[in-house]
């Protein structure tokens, strides 16, 4: 394999995690882009230690347990969603939903409950 | 005896965990329990271990000094850290229990407390990369699940929850990312070993340093991204916004602080366009803050923003350090004087509003009209405490001795806008502050001023605090006017570490 492809291809998949991020309308493509942010460090891991860093065991170990704790985020989020969340407020979840979305009372004036 | 001594000088940073490990243990035999006599014995329980472990931090320093290995270091600083968190869970302890003690799962929360402040305080002492980030995505963790928690019966926070943790969960994958590169420009385990090599202008370390930037910013919903923490805050309960507030935000700040060195050596490079774009999110953070505080009339809304506006000015700092203004030793001590603080005043301003808000029925700034005529030491002690804000002026000092030392010509526009910035932030700071101290003496619209009556604990509380405040400001007063009193060795307005 050549690492420079590896290098580009990793950095594309990054990209379309944060396109992913700012862009998508529904909870479940927030969390497939954090994947791809996700898959991108874990081959940034794996192919500098295989390359640059003669399979050191460290890229591995760090690969494990990042991801074991960020997954685990992730899962306790997705069961506090499907256990507690009202019906309505999925919906909103699945429609029109934006992680960086501004709102006007957010800057100034009050945010009736 | 030897044994025991060995055993002590091998858990040197950690003998604060184990205590804090000690307490969970003896909590997790309760857990199911709904005894009123249980729950007072194991908030006594937490608070003697929160008190021993804040004891015993100080103590393993001053006997045993510095302390480093390939995972922990230990130093002045991060005993000063672990002090200031270990402090907050004292505080925060104490608003869970008022708060939350009629809860059928008090036990449970008091041990997702505990587990909480173990990773805050690992977060500070971690030296290895996989320790950091490991320690800082399971406090998030657990910081999700005491909010979820303590917000189990209001409905209307649940979404905001949600959306509010997807941010910080954004943060940790991004610095993830952020650590893969770093992995590829050098195989250091350690902040400290890259700033001392040849890698730091390597294009991968700088490429990750912005990538933390960036998921440091957004892990403090500062402008224009605040929108979950506000309305979080507004729905939350009361708990958990203590929560967020004190053990969230300052954990942040100490992780930016480990990452500070590295972050000024790459400004320092690149001194002109970075001051110029800091300036500009400086202004952007400051402002906002300050102007959304003034547009509303909801306290909650009110407190949200001005913190917004404290956290803020680490990005003050870093600009005035990138324009030249402070040193690097400098940058550290004014942001632990920040948190400092954004703590010891918004903790009783916190808890008075608190109290004001569940006796009125709702945080509308008309209920504190009067309040200075009904509760008239109470409200003594929220001016002095209020007037700890003007501690912030203490940024135009460093501006007036450069300004002493340097040729007018070289002093620069952006050391102007930047000192301009400041002192508007200052002014507005001070008309949010006179306008929640001028409701305090207005009639009240129902023309009948009514005593709201508080805990007597909470006398003890907010005048601990005010003490607090004001021997510093004495202190600190009488080292201006270069009176020596000879009580303590150090000068409070001079603390470097």
């Amino acid at each position: 394999m050549n690492f420079q492809f590896i290098i580009y291809f990793n950095f594309l998949l990054f990209l379309m995690g944060v396109f992913g991020i700012f862009y998508s309308k529904n909870i479940i493509s927030v969390f497939i882009s954090y994947q791809f942010i996700i898959i991108s460090a874990a081959i940034n891991f794996l192919s500098f230690s295989q390359f640059l860093y003669q399979r050191s065991l460290w890229g591995g170990i760090f690969i494990i347990f990042g991801i074991t704790s960020i997954y685990f985020l992730m899962f306790c989020i997705v069961c506090y969603i499907y256990l507690k969340l009202d019906p309505l407020d999925k919906e909103m979840l699945y429609r029109e939903f934006r992680l960086l979305k501004i709102t006007r009372s957010d800057w100034r004036g009050e945010d009736n409950i | 005896m030897n044994f025991v001594l060995f055993i002590n000088e091998k858990i040197n940073p950690l003998q604060s965990i184990i205590v804090l490990s000690a307490a969970i243990f003896i909590s997790s035999f309760f857990v199911i329990s709904k005894s009123k006599a249980v729950k007072r014995f194991l908030i006594i329980v937490t608070s003697i271990s929160l008190i021993l472990a804040f004891y015993l931090n100080i103590y393993s320093f001053i006997s045993m000094g510095n302390f480093s290995n390939f995972l922990l270091s230990f130093e002045s600083a991060q005993m000063i850290e672990v002090s200031i968190i270990l402090f907050s869970a004292v505080n925060l302890l104490f608003f869970i229990s008022i708060y939350k003690v009629d809860s059928n799962h008090f036990i449970k929360i008091l041990i997702l407390f505990l587990f909480s402040t173990i990773c805050a305080v690992f977060v500070v002492v971690a030296r290895n990369f996989l320790l950091i980030f490991t320690s800082l995505t399971i406090f998030i963790l657990t910081i999700f699940q005491l909010v979820t928690a303590l917000n189990l019966k209001t409905n209307k926070a649940r979404p905001y929850i949600l959306r509010y943790f997807l941010r910080p969960t954004l943060t940790v994958i991004l610095i993830f990312f952020g650590f893969s590169l770093f992995y590829g420009a050098t195989d250091f385990k350690d902040f400290n070993q890259i700033l001392q090599s040849e890698y730091i202008s390597n294009p991968l370390i700088v490429l990750g340093l912005i990538i933390f930037g960036i998921a440091i910013y957004l892990y403090f919903f500062l402008f224009p991204f605040q929108g979950p923490y506000m309305k979080l805050i507004k729905r939350g309960e009361f708990s958990s916004n203590a929560i967020i507030w004190f053990l969230y935000f300052p954990v942040g700040i100490f992780m930016f602080l480990k990452l500070n060195d590295l972050f000024l050596c790459l400004f320092r490079e690149n001194s002109l366009y970075m001051s110029i774009f800091f300036i500009v999110i400086t202004f952007i953070c400051i402002f906002a803050g300050s102007i959304g505080a003034f547009k509303t009339n909801s306290i909650r809304r009110i407190i949200s923003f001005l913190f917004l506006f404290f956290i803020g000015i680490f990005i003050l700092n870093i600009s005035m350090f990138s324009t030249g203004i402070i040193s690097k030793s400098l940058v550290d001590w004014f942001n632990i004087a920040n948190v400092l603080l954004v703590l010891f005043s918004f903790m009783p301003i916190y808890s008075i509003f608190g109290v004001i808000e569940k006796s009125t029925g709702s945080d509308s700034i008309d209920n504190i009209r009067g309040f200075g005529r009904s509760n008239i030491y109470i409200c003594i002690n929220l001016i002095i405490i209020f007037l700890s804000w003007a501690g912030f002026a203490y940024h135009i000092k460093p501006f007036i001795k450069y300004f002493n030392g340097a040729n007018f010509l070289k002093i620069g526009t952006t050391n102007i806008i930047l000192l301009l910035a400041i002192v508007i932030a200052f002014i507005f700071l001070m008309a949010n502050m006179f306008r929640i101290i001028d409701q305090f003496f207005r009639k009240p619209l129902t023309g009948v001023v009514e005593k709201i009556i508080f805990p007597k604990f909470f006398y003890i509380y907010v005048t601990f605090f005010t003490l607090v405040i004001l021997a510093a400001a004495i202190l600190g007063l009488l080292e201006i006017l270069n009176i020596d009193i000879g009580i303590i060795n150090f000068k409070i307005t001079q603390v470097y570490f």
